[in-house]
């Protein structure tokens, strides 16, 4: 059995794993291959959000209302925005 | 560790394809982006607003320095998707190795997702689109890759399953009924179109040629480094099913 099929299908480790590998055993529970698939959609999402669509929401959770004035996000990104064809002006 | 190999690769990849989308950009697609913007200013002038101009100059440098953080956060992103479907689909896909597979793949994604949406909203520069509008054509746009995206992965899944011969037939032809279908329905882009065309057409030229080198780049890349460090993962996927 290979590295990944353990992490995916063999249950929790034995006491004595669990006391050597304490460290281990948390990067191991994120080295699964669901949460890595979780993990590149939450990227997706996120970037996608950024590049493509933010007008100063991400902001405002810390500026308030001018983060939509100022649009930083979108002012940065905003000739990408353009040459990926997402709509922007 | 081979989770997070895949996510390093993915994202590395990606981050990567983007700076050199970036890099292109600069070169092939900016100039356009300029002669739109100095028509912006054009009309802000000759309606009697106040343009600073070196001011404006120092803010078209920080965006172009910015398209270069932009396109490290749209690789990344359009990478992240890439490798979960790769993970998925790699089996199936066509190509003696994974460079091959990967650019496959690649190929596809571009036409799926950005080539198929270009006919229906094609890429504008600026001085095209009103900012009252930019929410809806935001759905419209996001909708319609949805609608491509999705139908292709449907189109996929159904290939795979079904053994019949006349499938290299059938199947693209549903695929392109959807998409004929979603074209017809979806209502077009509100903004009215006041620059001239010609500058336009060339941005839309220039910006499908530059992301489609990003797609190749992006799975030249990927294909390399999962060669590289995942060659004997042949289970990765197998798992899955
Ligand atoms: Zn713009």
């Amino acid at each position: 059995m290979d590295k990944l099929s353990y992490n995916l299908y063999t249950p929790k480790p034995t006491h004595t794993e669990m006391s050597i590998t304490t460290k281990q055993s948390t990067v191991k529970a994120f080295d699964s291959l669901p949460v890595a698939i979780g993990f590149l959609i939450a990227v997706l999402v996120f970037t996608m959000f950024l590049v493509g669509y933010d007008q100063g929401q991400l902001f405002s959770v810390v500026e308030g209302q001018s983060a939509y004035d100022t649009m930083w996000i979108h002012e940065l990104t905003h000739d990408m925005r353009h040459a990926a064809g997402f709509p922007c002006h | 560790m081979k989770a997070l190999t895949l996510v390093g690769i993915t994202l590395s990849s990606g981050v990567i394809a983007g700076i050199i989308l970036a890099f292109l950009n600069l070169g092939i697609v900016e100039p356009t982006i300029d002669k739109a913007i100095a028509l912006e200013v054009q009309k802000q002038v000759s309606a009697g607003e106040n343009v600073n101009m070196s001011e404006l100059i120092d803010y078209r440098y920080w965006q172009k320095a910015g398209a270069f953080a932009g396109g490290a956060i749209y690789g990344a992103g359009l990478a992240a998707l890439f490798g979960v479907i790769f993970v998925f689909a790699r089996n199936k896909l066509p190509g003696k190795n994974n460079k091959q597979k990967a650019m496959f793949l690649a190929g596809i994604m571009w036409f799926v997702l950005f080539l198929m949406v270009a006919l229906k909203y094609p890429a504008n520069p600026p001085a095209v689109g009103d900012p009252d509008t930019i929410y809806y054509r935001e759905t419209l746009y996001i909708g319609y890759i949805m609608i491509s995206g999705l139908a292709a992965l449907g189109m996929s899944v159904i290939w795979i399953k079904t053994r019949i011969n006349s499938k290299k037939i059938i199947i693209p032809l549903m695929y392109a009924a959807i998409m004929v279908t979603a074209y017809v329905i979806m209502p077009p882009n509100p903004d009215k179109i006041e620059i001239s065309m010609d500058l336009i057409q060339t941005f839309r030229v220039l910006t499908a040629i530059t992301i489609g080198v990003f797609w190749g780049i992006l799975g030249i890349m990927f294909g390399s480094l999962w060669d590289k460090f995942l060659s004997k993962e042949q289970t990765l996927a197998a798992k899955l099913y």
